[in-house]
């Protein structure tokens, strides 16, 4: 208030009075004040859209990532643990074993059971166990081995999976063997109601007989589920995990 | 809105920032923990398995 009463004796020396020197800024009109509030709530809602993506994008990355190596680890202690005592059933819990993809990048995607969102989320890939259940390559029966794993955010494992082409191995480790697929078929896009993608002969892939195939499953394009991204590899060989756990040729260069 | 929370805030402009800021990373911190992994199911943006009704 002083400084008001200040200005005011200031301008009455200089010329002629000023009425009534209402105070600045203090009572915007009402609709001022509805177009500022409004203003305010979009750009709010802009910093929060922008906010979401940063969730999306990035935090759901660290802290799957953290949960993955926490399971990862987890399962290679158990492992250790299970080859001193002699061998033992198979752990559905924790995960079943690690899928290496040389060409999606270094780094391991532990596999575990399931593919619903609290699965997949934890930075894991799934199995299916719907709507066609997936057959693990250690019954050693024929079948369809079929995972699925995020394309972007919690962990974003298959991020990469464009880069796969025909021909490029696809490792799976268990406790006792390295089963090592080659990918023979690639469908870029298909309906999220294509099941068919994960029979145990994937027609859809080319092949006709029964054999040990592997799908891999995500969805396309990349921020967007509109459609899924499958890619099929067939078993070439399987081998015995030794005492060091020398990985296979394939994941050497 | 902001304007008024501004005002209400107590002390000079500098305890006034020190206490927007702890505001705004109290509302980052809710929406990380809780408001967004709640709406993300909801939204179509992570569905990676085929028959994900």
């Amino acid at each position: 208030m002083a400084a008001t009463a200040d200005e005011t004796e200031e301008t009455t020396d200089a010329s002629e009075p000023v009425p009534d020197p209402a105070p600045r800024r203090r009572r915007p009109g009402r609709i001022a004040l509805a177009v500022s509030v409004f203003g305010e709530l979009l750009i709010t809602a802009g910093v929060l859209l922008g906010l979401f993506v940063v969730y999306s994008l990035w935090w759901t990355n660290v802290i799957a990532d953290r949960k993955a190596d926490r399971e990862a680890d987890k399962v290679r202690e158990h492992w250790a643990q299970q080859q001193e005592s002699g061998p033992g059933a198979l752990d559905t819990q924790d995960g079943i074993g690690f899928l290496h993809v040389p060409a999606m990048g270094d780094g391991e995607v532990l596999v575990e059971k399931g593919t619903d969102a609290d699965v997949l989320n934890d930075g894991v890939a799934g199995y299916y166990t719907d709507p066609v259940k997936a057959t693990l390559p250690t019954t050693g029966k024929n079948g369809n081995f079929s995972v699925a794993a995020h394309r972007d955010g919690h962990g974003a494992k298959f991020h990469r999976i464009d880069k796969l082409e025909k021909g490029d191995p696809i490792v799976f480790e268990t406790r006792d063997d390295w089963y090592v697929y080659k990918v023979y078929s690639i469908l870029p896009e298909t309906s999220k109601y294509n099941v068919k993608v994960l029979s145990p002969i994937p027609r859809e892939s080319g092949k006709k007989k029964p054999g040990h195939y592997i799908t891999l499953t995500t969805c396309t394009p990349v921020y967007t589920s509109r459609y899924r991204y499958v890619v099929w590899g067939e078993l070439v060989r399987v081998e015995k995990v030794d005492a060091d756990r020398t990985p296979p040729k394939e994941l050497r260069d | 809105m902001y304007g008024w929370i501004w005002r209400h805030l107590p002390g000079n402009a500098w305890v006034k920032a020190l206490i927007s800021l702890v505001l705004i990373l109290a509302v980052v911190y809710v929406l990380f923990q809780y408001v967004f992994p709640w709406a993300e199911p909801l939204l179509p943006f992570n569905d990676v398995t085929v028959d994900n009704q």
